[in-house]
């Protein structure tokens, strides 16, 4: 009974009082300790290039120079960044790619799952075919289109052509004009089907009764779309949206392979930019003031993101 | 008189003008190669003239039974290559592994394009291989970064006078040799005989100066409803400088003054009238005219190479090989593409690269350098010296450096045109003796560590902006020469 008492004792001790974080903590010690590992890794991978991107992005970088010789600058990669008409140029196409991508992929994707959510011959195939562009992958899906829209040898302009529709092939990815809109063709259709998967699984979800109900009442298939069916999409809809909008920001493959950014900077987003600073030029400081940026930008995502996720469960758990 | 024959009367009739040029111009060659004797005429004669035993040379410098380990990067073959040089290289390994059967050799091949970024992103990660060779334009920047070790010919068996002067000044920083050439390349000047012909040109005469160059491209597209000039303004591509600086140059430009005789690269001259002609020659080209492809901007090279097979590009800028890429595009024709092919591949002709204004004519002194990395830099913090001197004194020997060089350049040992493999090479390879021809007029890029940014970026970006119409002629140079301005002041 002794020793008992003194174990009592010795764990009363190291308890921390009161109700605060520390408590709660102790509380769930043991939780802690099973994930402590996977703590450690996560801060060793993603905690210190996070730091070291930071740190990196307040030092100059010379061409002549190596890493380790840096430059303290301050503040100064991120005013060169924002004084620079190229981080425009760069923003605005990002921006432009981000939006146009997402929106358009999002509304082909939906406007196809509402399609093949009806039962019609041929539909198992439709789909199967329809999710083809998604699993192509990114680096053979650019190569196909750069030959697609080739200036010189490309289907496209040799059917125009041969059609007597143009003198000359058109200049798809070789215009300043041309060459954000030409690629995010190819970026909408390789993502579309995603969009498609995601709303196929929400629209098995909504309650054939409530659907039933509203024809009973005499609504038509607009209103039953727009009073039912879509307001019970709304979160998943959320939820491709942002999917779609991080992963496009951070898209790199398409403008990479196709473009390399150019011409004339015109199809540069910021992760192509960044890489091109990075590794082309060396620029690891003003490089990695991007990426802090960039960073931040997509936490912001990344919050709607995971507010989108908790309202889902909460209503899935209020349900 | 047959085609070729008479291809070569005009070249060897403009060999002796060439030679008179580059003895008072600027070229890559210095005192220790007898420019007096250096033609095709002399190279014939030194063909096969000596033996060499690659494997005893090299046994002096790591003996053949020596024991070890060697990691090798290398700037292999890309899609733009004939199948006779990826044999070569095959032949080279195996015969490196059959010679020295006790260094476990792990090589590695990467394109032009893609080196330079993952050689810099493994030196980051001090993950670099023990040995790498790397394209020209590199070696100065890593050097000056001190990755590389001093490494000069003298060190794996050879004479630092064995190798062309302008070769070695490219691994050369502060007086400090980094490095071996393997090979040095030229271009030449291809044009579709045919093609002119139908156009109403001199099948048989190439353009003589840049503005001609304009001038038949208009001509051949007019006529023809083709591409006339090859034009090549793809960004990050090596392709881009190879074949505008030597316009640049011709017109009097420069980045620098690495044109001159003493280069000092202390002024931008991107912004200089001559270098806004030459500038103003691709615009009419490219926007005025609309005679080159309409892809010039995403092209690279390789995507020149099919056009001029099917006889929609009347002339372009590239190597002796490109006649074997030709022939190694036809056997894979089908059909009456087969024979459109051949009827191409027999009207291609090879000529000097044509002057500017003032009968200037220069081209890219090109090729590749053998370096050994200091092994901090290294994956494992070793480096197998004599492994690597034995990798190094193999490629670089008489004999490798002339058949690594086999169809698209030149040895960068000067012994290999002795040997037997050249009078083979000579007898074999069509136009090589315009290559050679060419050699007097190499101005290699500025041997700076900003070069490759320069060269692979700035340089494109300034066609791009000009050709695009996101700046005028005037504008694009001027921001080019802003942009190397504030590069060389090490600006953000």
């Amino acid at each position: 009974m002794t020793i008992l008492t003194g174990k009592a004792e010795v764990t009363r001790r190291l308890q921390p009082d009161g109700s605060g974080v520390l408590r709660k903590i102790w509380e769930h010690r043991a939780d802690y300790a099973y994930v402590l590992p996977a703590i450690a890794v996560m801060l060793i991978v993603i905690a210190y290039p996070i730091y070291y991107t930071i740190e990196l992005s307040l030092f100059n970088t010379p061409p002549g120079l190596q890493l380790r010789d840096k430059i303290f600058v301050g503040l100064d990669n991120y005013t060169a960044i924002l004084k620079s008409p190229v981080f425009w140029t760069v923003t605005s196409n990002t921006l432009i790619w981000t939006a146009g991508s997402t929106f358009i992929s999002f509304v082909l994707g939906f406007a196809c799952a509402l399609a093949l959510h009806r039962d019609f011959a041929g539909r198992a195939i439709l789909r199967a075919v329809l999710i083809i562009p998604w699993v192509i992958s990114a680096v053979a899906a650019s190569y196909i289109w750069k030959w697609i829209y080739h200036s010189d040898f490309g289907i496209i302009g040799a059917v125009l052509v041969g059609l007597g529709l143009s003198d000359r092939p058109p200049n798809f990815i070789d215009s300043v004009s041309t060459v954000l809109p030409s690629l995010i063709v190819v970026n909408i259709w390789r993502e579309f089907p995603f969009a498609m998967i995601m709303m196929m699984a929400g629209l098995q979800t909504v309650p054939d009764q409530l659907l039933r109900a509203a024809k009973v009442d005499g609504a038509n298939a607009w209103q039953r779309f727009w009073h039912v069916t879509f307001p019970h999409l709304r979160n998943v809809s959320t939820v491709t949206i942002l999917l779609l909008a991080v992963a496009n920001f951070n898209s790199f493959i398409i403008p990479w392979i196709m473009t390399g950014g150019g011409p004339s900077n015109a199809s540069h987003i910021w992760i192509t930019h960044i890489y091109e600073l990075a590794f082309g030029r060396q620029r690891w400081g003003v490089a990695s003031a991007y990426s802090v940026l960039l960073f931040l930008i997509l936490m912001s995502l990344g919050y709607f993101y995971v507010r989108a996720l908790s309202g889902n469960e909460q209503k899935d758990g209020s349900e | 008189m047959t085609r070729i024959s008479l291809g070569g009367a005009i070249l060897r009739g403009t060999v002796s003008t060439a030679l008179m040029v580059s003895l008072t111009s600027a070229s890559a060659l210095g005192a220790p190669v007898d420019l007096s004797k250096w033609s095709p005429q002399y190279v014939r004669s030194i063909a096969g003239t000596q033996d060499f035993d690659t494997a005893a040379d090299c046994a002096k410098v790591t003996p053949l039974d020596y024991k070890g380990r060697l990691t090798f990067w290398y700037q292999g073959v890309f899609e733009g290559d004939p199948d006779l040089l990826r044999q070569y290289y095959k032949d080279f390994f195996a015969t490196f592994r059959k010679t020295y059967p006790n260094i476990q050799l792990e090589e590695q091949a990467l394109t032009y394009n893609d080196l330079l970024d993952k050689f810099r992103t493994a030196l980051l990660g001090n993950a670099a291989p023990m040995a790498v060779r790397l394209q020209i334009l590199g070696g100065t920047e890593f050097a000056s970064k001190g990755y590389l070790q001093p490494l000069k010919p003298e060190d794996v068996g050879y004479a630092t006078e064995d190798f062309w002067p302008g070769a070695m000044k490219a691994v050369t920083w502060e007086d400090v040799t980094y490095g071996i050439p393997t090979n040095n390349e030229t271009m030449a000047f291809i044009w579709n005989a045919d093609i002119f012909k139908r156009a109403g040109l001199d099948p048989d005469k190439a353009p003589a100066t840049w503005d001609d160059v304009v001038k038949y491209s208009k001509q051949i597209h007019d006529k023809l409803g083709i591409a006339g000039y090859g034009l090549v303004a793809r960004k990050n591509a090596g392709n881009t400088p190879y074949r505008f600086m030597p316009q640049l140059w011709a017109y009097g430009g420069g980045v620098f003054d690495e044109a001159t005789a003493d280069p000092t690269y202390k002024e931008v001259k991107l912004d200089s009238p001559q270098s806004k002609a030459a500038l103003q020659a691709s615009y009419d080209m490219y926007v005025r005219d609309k005679s080159v492809p309409v892809s010039a901007l995403t092209n690279q090279q390789a995507d020149n190479q099919p056009l001029f097979l099917a006889g929609q590009l009347g002339m372009m800028i590239s190597h002796p090989s490109d006649y074997d890429v030709m022939l190694d595009l036809q056997k894979k024709a089908t059909d009456t593409d087969k024979e459109k092919a051949q009827t191409v591949i027999d009207n291609m002709r090879y000529g000097l690269i044509p002057t500017g204004p003032d009968g200037k004519r220069a081209v890219v002194f090109g090729g590749s350098n053998i370096h050994i990395l200091k092994p901090e830099y290294v994956e494992g913090g070793k480096v197998d010296e004599p492994a690597a001197k034995a990798i190094i004194c193999m490629w670089t020997s008489p004999e490798w450096s002339l058949k690594m060089a086999y169809a698209g350049s030149n040895p960068g040992n000067l012994n290999g045109f002795k040997t037997k493999w050249m009078k083979e090479r000579l007898d074999n390879i069509k136009f090589l003796d315009v290559t050679t021809s060419m050699l007097p007029y190499g101005i290699p890029f500025p041997a700076l560590p900003q070069s490759p940014e320069i060269m692979n970026i700035i340089i494109p970006d300034m066609l791009q902006n000009a050709l695009t119409g996101a700046m005028t002629v005037e504008q694009a140079a001027d921001d080019a020469a802003k942009k190397v301005k504030e590069l060389m002041d090490g600006g953000l």
